[in-house]
């Protein structure tokens, strides 16, 4: 069965007609070709595939698209300025916070997610938060540094901006 | 996935209709975090599920009464009982119980409507809903009624709820003088699914334990009250023993989590210890 949804992602509106199955990784992948939010386990344990819906941080792997009607949604392509990166994106590529970066995408919108209600989280507050991000290569440590110095890069931007 | 008809009505009437309590393969869906991985499994192919989200602010809401009761729409997400200022001063064990539920992008999306008609016996707020005598109120075309969450579940993943029924809200009488306490074991990290867990609530008059409530999750068929332990503990047993009357009376079975044996030893230990945690600075007579 065809449905049409209609929603807005990365601040531009979307329309597409998808089956009742169809997944919102799915439709931002495959008929938006925003391939930036990744795929790893299709069972919500990996955290490959997270963005933002209407502001928090969901799995879109286990997420229909059709549940997305109307909503807004955000993913690592609309977190860049541009060609300007994200204080969070710019803070993973100074502290070696990837490898072989099939799981940055989830780590920075979760990332995001957290400094949102959290402005300066401390490590631990960093740790208990990736619970459901995983990621094969790096060991997990940098990534809690880039975290912690995007945060730090956020709240200079933030009082710079004020 | 197979392919399956989505249907989203606006209002619970038009819900009920399109439920089938004859075809097993038509059923609601909250936010489908558990739905989604047994459909991705093979396990259940739907052929129509009923969306929620279109139902209202009766279905999404946290209303706390004057005499200090909870109502909670049955599409109120996990996420949204964590942060809720009235939940964590109402209740604030359930926005604990939270902090190691799944995980922040789960909770995000998950319905307290879902995780109670989910049936899986390894879940965190079952216990602890019984604790704190919840009801669930569930509306089909024949009317509303209440069922107490401790007989929800009748055996794994089989609820009372009939096929032409939906959960609207979750009712929690006031907890205004009592205390509680909930302890998740986990046999590998600390956020993993339970391999037990124990929810206690009791009132403490004059220096005495009052109307104790003590119940178990993922270590049981489905999540119970202990009777018999809380009787000890109104009589006056010692938590030690009533954690000993706990592990002598609960029906436990094992799993990849732990052996019955094992798990046997863990109610007595952790009803001790949720005693402890639920009345930490109070003093008690004797
Ligand atoms: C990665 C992961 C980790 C998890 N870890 C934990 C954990 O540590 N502890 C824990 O307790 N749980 C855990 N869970 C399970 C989680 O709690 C459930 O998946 C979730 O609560 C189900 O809610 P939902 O709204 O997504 O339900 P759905 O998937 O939408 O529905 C679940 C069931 O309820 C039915 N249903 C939904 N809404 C209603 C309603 N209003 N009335 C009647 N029936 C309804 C559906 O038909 C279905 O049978 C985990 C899940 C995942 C994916
Ligand atoms: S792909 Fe969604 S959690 Fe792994
Ligand atoms: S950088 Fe390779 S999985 Fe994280």
């Amino acid at each position: 069965m065809q449905k049409t949804v209609s929603l807005t992602v990365n601040g531009k509106p979307a329309t597409a007609t998808v089956e009742g199955r169809t997944l919102l990784v799915q439709l931002l992948r495959e008929t938006l070709g925003l391939t930036g939010t990744h795929v790893g386990c299709d069972t919500s344990q990996c955290g490959a595939c997270v963005v933002h819906v209407d502001g928090e941080a969901v799995k879109s792997c286990t997420l229909l698209a059709v549940q997305a009607e109307g909503r807004d949604v955000k993913t690592i392509e609309g977190v860049a300025n541009g060609d300007d990166l994200h204080p969070m994106q710019e803070a993973f590529r100074d502290n070696h916070a990837l490898q072989c970066g099939f799981c940055t995408p989830g780590m920075i919108m979760s990332a995001l997610d957290l400094v949102k209600n959290n402005p300066d989280p401390s490590e631990r507050e960093i740790r208990e938060y990736l619970e459901g991000n995983l990621c094969r290569c790096t060991g997990y440590h940098n990534i809690v540094l880039a975290i912690k110095a995007g945060a730090e890069a956020m709240r200079g931007s933030k009082a710079a901006a004020e | 996935m197979t392919p399956f008809e989505l249907v989203e009505p606006a209002s619970l009437g038009e819900a009920l209709a399109l439920l089938d309590p004859d075809d097993p393969a038509v059923r609601p869906i909250g936010g489908g975090t558990a739905l989604m991985l047994m459909m991705k499994a093979g396990f259940f192919e739907p052929r129509r599920l009923v969306s929620l989200r279109g139902l209202g602010p009766g279905i999404t809401g946290i209303n706390e009464g004057a005499d200090g009761a909870l109502d909670i729409g049955a599409m109120v997400r996990l996420g949204q009982l964590e942060r809720s200022p009235v939940i964590r001063r109402a209740a604030p064990v359930i926005a604990e119980t939270l902090v190691t539920h799944s995980n922040v992008r789960v909770r995000n999306v998950a319905t307290i409507g879902g995780n109670l008609a989910h049936g899986d016996p390894h879940m965190d707020l079952p216990p602890v809903l019984i604790a704190l005598g919840a009801e669930v109120v569930a509306a089909s075309p024949s009317g509303e009624r209440r069922i107490a969450v401790e007989n929800l579940v009748e055996s794994y993943l089989e609820t009372a709820l009939g096929g032409d029924e939906l959960i609207t809200s979750l009712h929690i009488p006031s907890q205004r003088n009592r205390r509680a306490a909930y302890i998740k074991v986990t046999a590998r990290s600390a956020d993993d699914w339970p391999a037990l867990g124990v929810a206690v609530s009791l009132a403490v008059e004059n220096r005495a334990i009052r109307a104790p409530r003590i119940a178990i999750g993922a270590a049981t068929e489905t999540a119970m009250r202990l009777p018999k332990a809380e009787a000890a503990l109104t009589g006056g047993a010692s938590w030690r023993d009533t954690g000993r009357e706990a592990a002598a009376e609960a029906p436990v079975i094992g799993d990849h989590h732990g052996s019955a044996a094992y798990k046997r030893v863990l109610v007595g230990v952790t009803v001790e210890r949720a005693l402890r945690r639920a009345l930490a600075g109070v003093e008690i007579a004797g």
